[in-house]
């Protein structure tokens, strides 16, 4: 029951992402959504959870026609990210994670993410543009995601919620 | 228990981990399937796109019209200033545009009189104390202007030549309260005297105690010895109201004359008439008025 919910919600993200959030020009860099939304919904999870939620939703990134890289990639690298934020960084932190360290998680983890794809990509032979433009996009989303994340934080909590049974609340 | 779960979520990782290194091995080996995943994926988002296009367009558009309000800034003043230049164009076009018709019109009337003509430009109007109503034209004495010349303009007569330089003339205007000009009424030929009243009026005494007179006769200078102040036959204007008073012997009327004073901007003083007295062939052409349609209605008796 909560595997077409989540994936439901995962599609709302992207296509919201995809169709409107790219559209906006922001000052620095961009925002990606659905990254921070899918970081903030592992950090709730178990990691075998996590690491399903990983795949999904890196199988459904992938799916960006914008994107010039592999098809697979994301999968990876959310498969890999999300089982190592379930099982690593959650562990080390409290059981009743609060919203501040959700963000700093969040904004933080979108970053290194976003670092992974390039340097992955580019290892796959992916093109890459020029160093400036690169940190200004990891930057950008980075502060983005800081700046946001009073927005999408409660938002993720609150999907979160609505996928658990009552008992598992 | 613990242990057998958590071997159970590695093998799950591998085996995800394996499905997306799969996944990528397809597409780095440019299977097709692969890439028109993607293909379909646009077609579904196409109309979300098209949906956000709509709703953030203006958003956008007020936007990129915030960042760009400094540039916007210096464009306006940009703008403004090619804006004032092309009227000053403008209305320099339209002098000239205006100047050529004046010409035009004065060149047809001395042309038809056949007379013999420099045109110049009014460069200055004024009442000077000694004179009176007068203008200031470009050209003088080294054009051929000499001192009691007639000066003409597209619709008729303007004034006399009062007083020359090298190279500019004043003209006493027949607006001027000095200004008196032997007048005649084309066609009946009945002879008068026009006097210049100031701003614009003017006053017509007849000679003879037996010349008829009415509302939109045309006077004609009537010309004087040697052409000199006045060539005969230019138009001056029209009778505009008849005074009836017992007590004169002669009619007096007043005059609406052909040239707008406010106006002039080319005129032309003649120099010599070649072939004497036009007659009344100077007389202006009055305006054929407009066909008047006429419509016939029968009636129809009802059954």
């Amino acid at each position: 029951m909560r595997i077409p919910y989540i994936l439901i919600t995962l599609l709302g993200v992207f296509i919201f992402q995809e169709s409107l959030l790219n559209r906006v020009n922001f000052l620095i860099g961009g925002f990606s959504i659905y990254l921070v939304f899918v970081i903030a919904w592992t950090l709730q999870e178990e990691p075998s959870n996590a690491m399903l939620i990983g795949f999904f939703a890196g199988f459904i990134a992938d799916f960006s026609p914008t994107l010039e890289s592999p098809f697979g990639l994301w999968t990876l690298i959310l498969t890999g990210f999300c089982y190592f934020l379930a099982t690593t960084v959650r562990g080390n932190l409290d059981p009743q994670i609060s919203p501040l360290q959700m963000t700093l998680v969040t904004a933080s983890s979108s970053a290194v993410l976003l670092i992974l794809f390039i340097s992955i990509g580019a290892i796959l032979g992916q093109e890459l543009s020029s160093i400036s433009i690169l940190l200004s996009e990891i930057i950008g989303n980075t502060l983005w995601s800081l700046v946001l994340a009073p927005i999408y934080i409660p938002m993720t909590i609150k999907f979160h919620q609505l996928s658990l049974t009552a008992r598992e609340r | 228990m613990t242990t057998k779960r958590t071997n159970r979520t590695r093998l799950l990782l591998v085996s995800l981990l394996v499905t997306s290194l799969f996944l990528i091995t397809l597409d780095l080996r440019g299977l097709s399937v692969v890439s028109s995943l993607r293909t379909a994926a646009q077609s579904v988002l196409t109309p979300f796109q098209s949906l956000s296009t709509s709703i953030l367009s203006p958003i956008s558009s007020f936007l990129d019209d915030l960042s760009g309000l400094r540039n916007a800034q210096s464009r306006i003043t940009e703008l403004e200033k090619e804006n004032q230049e092309l009227r000053n164009l403008n209305i320099l076009n339209e002098n000239v545009e205006g100047e050529l018709k004046q010409l035009k019109g004065v060149l047809d009337l001395a042309g038809k009189a056949k007379y013999k003509t420099v045109s110049a430009r009014v460069i200055g109007k004024g009442g000077t104390a000694a004179i009176g109503e007068t203008i200031i034209i470009d050209k003088g004495s080294t054009s051929g202007i000499t001192v009691d010349m007639t000066v003409i303009s597209e619709s008729g007569l303007v004034g006399v030549v009062k007083s020359v330089s090298n190279s500019a003339s004043i003209i006493m205007l027949m607006s001027d309260p000095n200004f008196r000009l032997g007048v005649r009424v084309a066609g009946s030929q009945f002879m008068g005297i026009l006097s210049g009243e100031g701003g614009g009026n003017f006053s017509l005494q007849m000679l003879s105690a037996s010349s008829d007179l009415s509302v939109g006769d045309v006077l004609l200078a009537r010309g004087s010895s040697g052409d000199k102040p006045f060539v005969p036959g230019v138009p001056v204007g029209r009778v505009s109201f008849v005074e009836n008073s017992l007590g004169q012997l002669t009619k007096r009327a007043k005059v609406e004359p052909y040239v707008d004073f406010n106006s002039l901007g080319i005129v032309s003083v003649v120099l010599e008439s070649v072939a004497g007295d036009p007659g009344d062939a100077l007389v202006p052409r009055a305006p054929k008025p407009a066909p008047t349609v006429t419509v016939f209605v029968t009636p129809t008796p009802n059954e």
